[in-house]
């Protein structure tokens, strides 16, 4: 017989909706037939049944950090005001629910008191989504959810009322494992290691062969060699000994060697941030698609990060006094074309400058039409 | 990491530690600093981390015994004064990611009791997180299975299944995500994987109602999305009303169609749709909810091999067919084949996407042996614009061919 603690091995799953869903939401699931909008943030539900559920959407602090203490306060104005339930969403918001508008507007007004904004519905923004970076991360190289902090104070504005044109979210993202969601969104901020990384010799033993082995095994057969997208990684041989170097001409910064093997370090000076645009997921408008990358980098200075913010304030402000209403960031560059679009942010030069570097060209050729050659769900719906 | 060159000494470091740590607590947004402070997370080794402007944490190894993903344990480099710990729990998040209060408060107990009372309230995954202390760690798993979840999703399995809220709370989902959800977590083969990590990467399965894909499944390695087949419905009598106390404008209805599929006849009062020219963007029945609705027929479309990591970068999915509404057994099954010849063959650290792009579409369909109803007869889009390539023979003969067959013809 085995440990008792072998049961694990069969997880508990939440899965049942009988528990886990409230009552209200139970009693009226699938028969939802209209919802209204009660000024940013509050939304009404209403059902086929006659009952309604009001929604309030409350920002939350960078990388959906709470402490208990706020939870369980957060949970007391739902048992006070609300029908006892909270509902989480994927931007990192807490959503509220009630059974009426009037109780809706008091559970504002408590969570405004509490320190937290409300609204991200409609033409606002909708949140930022940050990854876990130097809170628990081994491999970022920038710190995400001060940067969010940093571009959330400045952008409250835009997440209490509809003053934008249409939907706007933002992921900032550590490194380019791109850990907060891609860069299927309308600004992505991911952090750049700026130059090749550098091998720690002292540890980079850990993550290969014991030497004799690696004078004998194949090159393709170690595992940080496959890793490497650009073949950056080789060994090479000096006399009887063999290593693993890294060729910089080669190295593309993608940070998968970084991903797998703790042994590779950089220079903070060289790190900094790219800021990428025009991506979004959902098939509204034109369809899902990658954002391109507008500025491939940038210093991440913290605790202010003051020319991450400058730069997306400015990208925010060509964006509301150029769209349609009702276009996102996606669809406004596809009317105006890219081109066009540089030449409002005041990019126009430097792309082209930058996109004759040899750097860049390496970064494209290594993924030209990675995603293109096949049909997405757009192309065949 | 090693140390940041010019590292003050080990009490000017954490005096401006603490003065950045203060100064993210400034301002009008929710501060993180304020959360963690209330908490017994090593606030400290954070600010050091942003004083040095390297991350603090190295890779250590808590093992909880019998769980073999979503245990994720750090130490502090030995550069961070003091040094200190961090662990964490990926823990599955309930379906729709509703939070009844009496839950929360279990959790919140669990978390101060046994954790350090820090909840990250959604990951990107869509997983709830739980710092804890390795001494509680065995403590922790058996509180939360007690309470009707577990710990698990990370490493190279599969990982937690992320659903939108679906027709728990939205009238625009085309199939009950949420029973999708838990049929797939109920499945035996699902659970061995989620359990012990034995692919080559990663592998992410997301469901969205609709193809506004708030799941965000075009991004998964294998995503469901709700769609519908042809035009939306359209109830002409609901809509006139609509029309006629002004909460929609047909004619600025049809302008906005991006895909210039709407139009108004004035005089009859009725609006068209082409269901040939329709691209499912959702634009006219967001805007006139439930004059206008989705199609009768509905659909799921299948996804596969998107993802933001990986060997060829990040990726949005390709579509490889449909499935439908009550074809939740197959698209179990469906996992599993399209796991098949990517656990054998990938590389590792290829995500499936790479896999795909590696081997082709169309061979992977074939070797996965995946058969599904509106699958396109040829999956590539672009022809190649690089003139050089291996072909093989019979390739080669049928280009010879079709030049031998023009030739006396010209």
């Amino acid at each position: 017989m085995s440990s008792p603690k072998a049961a694990r091995l069969q997880k508990v799953f939440p899965v049942d909706l009988e528990k886990f869903l409230p009552e209200r939401v139970l009693k009226n699931y699938g028969k939802w037939v209209e919802r209204r909008f009660h000024g940013s943030g509050i939304i009404e539900h209403i059902s086929e049944t006659g009952d309604r559920i009001f929604t309030v959407k409350v920002g939350m602090p960078p990388n959906a950090r709470v402490s208990a203490d706020t939870l369980d306060r957060l949970a007391d104005v739902a048992d006070e005001l609300g029908i006892g339930a909270m509902r989480v969403t994927m931007a990192g918001n807490l959503e509220i629910l009630t059974d009426s508008l009037d109780k809706a507007f008091k559970i504002k007004e408590a969570v405004e008191k509490m320190g937290f904004p409300v609204g991200g519905w409609g033409g606002s923004l909708w949140g930022i989504n940050s990854c876990t970076a130097f809170l628990t991360c081994t491999t970022a190289v920038v710190d995400s959810p001060s940067i969010t902090k940093a571009l959330g104070d400045a952008l409250a504005p835009y997440f209490k009322e509809q003053s934008l044109p249409a939907k706007l979210r933002i992921f900032v993202s550590g490194c380019p494992a791109m850990c907060a969601g891609g860069t299927a969104i309308d600004i992505a901020i991911v952090g750049q290691w700026g130059a090749p990384p550098r091998i720690r010799e002292d540890v980079i033993g850990m993550c290969l062969p014991p030497p004799r082995a690696l004078a004998k095994v194949q090159e393709g057969q170690i595992f940080l060699v496959q890793v490497c997208p650009t073949g950056a990684l080789t060994l090479r041989r000096e006399g009887d000994k063999v290593r693993l170097v890294l060729v910089g001409e080669k190295c593309i910064n993608c940070a998968r060697c970084k991903e797998n093997c703790d042994a590779f370090d950089y220079e903070p000076e060289n790190v900094g941030v790219a800021i990428l645009v025009g991506g979004k997921m959902s098939n509204t408008g034109g369809g899902a698609r990658l954002a391109r990358v507008l500025v491939p980098w940038l210093p991440a200075t913290p605790p202010r990060y003051e020319e991450v913010v400058a730069v997306v304030k400015h990208i925010i402000e060509v964006w509301r006094q150029h769209a349609n209403p009702g276009e996102r960031m996606a669809d406004f560059i596809d009317r105006i074309g890219w081109t066009k679009f540089l030449e409002l942010v005041g990019l126009k030069e430097m792309h082209e400058y930058y996109q004759k570097t040899p750097e860049f060209a390496r970064t494209f050729l290594t993924f030209r039409g990675r995603g293109e050659i096949y049909r997405r769900l757009r192309d065949v719906l | 990491m090693s140390a940041p060159r010019d590292l003050p000494p080990a009490d000017v470091l954490l005096k401006r530690a603490e003065e950045m740590l203060s100064e993210l607590e400034k301002g009008p947004w929710p501060s993180h600093v304020t959360e963690l402070r209330k908490t017994r997370y090593p606030l400290y080794v954070y600010g050091v981390g942003l004083v040095a402007r390297k991350s603090p944490w190295g890779p250590a190894a808590v093992k909880v015994e019998y769980l073999n993903t979503g245990v994720l344990s750090r130490w502090a480099r030995d550069w961070v004064p003091g040094g200190g710990g961090e662990v964490h729990f990926r823990v599955f998040h309930t379906p729709g990611k509703f939070l009844k209060t009496d839950f929360v408060r279990k959790i919140t107990k669990i978390s101060r009791e046994l954790g350090v009372g820090l909840i990250e309230l959604v990951g990107q995954t869509g997983a709830l997180v739980l710092n804890l202390t390795p001494e509680t760690a065995e403590q922790m798993v058996d509180a939360l299975r007690e309470i009707g979840t577990d710990v698990g999703g990370s490493g190279d399995a599969i990982r937690a299944l992320n659903a939108c809220v679906g027709p728990a709370l939205c009238e625009f989902a085309l199939y009950d995500t949420l029973r999708w959800y838990a049929e797939f977590y109920k499945d035996k083969r699902v659970n061995d994987n989620i359990v012990t990590p034995s692919y080559p990467y990663k592998f992410k399965i997301k469901f969205s109602g609709c193809p506004m894909d708030c799941g965000r499944a075009n991004r998964a390695d294998l995503g469901f999305i709700g769609v519908w087949e042809g035009a939306p419905e359209v109830d002409q009598e609901l809509l006139r009303k609509k029309v006629e106390v002004g909460e929609v404008d047909p004619e600025k209805l049809a302008a906005d169609c991006p895909s210039g599929a709407i139009t108004w006849d004035k005089e009859k009062k009725e609006l068209k749709i082409d269901g040939t020219r329709c691209r499912k963007s959702m634009h006219c029945i967001r805007t006139a909810f439930p004059a206008v609705k989705p199609g009768k027929n509905k659909k799921i479309a299948v996804v596969v091999g998107g993802g933001s990591k990986g060997r060829f970068g990040p990726k949005l999915g390709w579509l490889i067919g449909y499935l439908s509404p009550d074809q939740v057994k197959d698209a179990i099954d469906l996992v599993f084949k399209v796991i098949g010849p990517w656990e054998n063959e990938a590389q590792p650290k290829y995500r499936l996407g790479d896999y795909i792009l590696h081997v082709g579409l169309d061979k992977f369909i074939e070797k996965a042996g995946i058969k599904l109803e509106g699958m396109p007869t040829s999956t590539a889009k672009n022809p190649d614009e690089v003139p050089y390539a291996v072909l093989p023979k019979e390739v080669r003969e049928r280009f010879l061919q079709f030049a031998e067959q023009l030739k006396g013809r010209v």
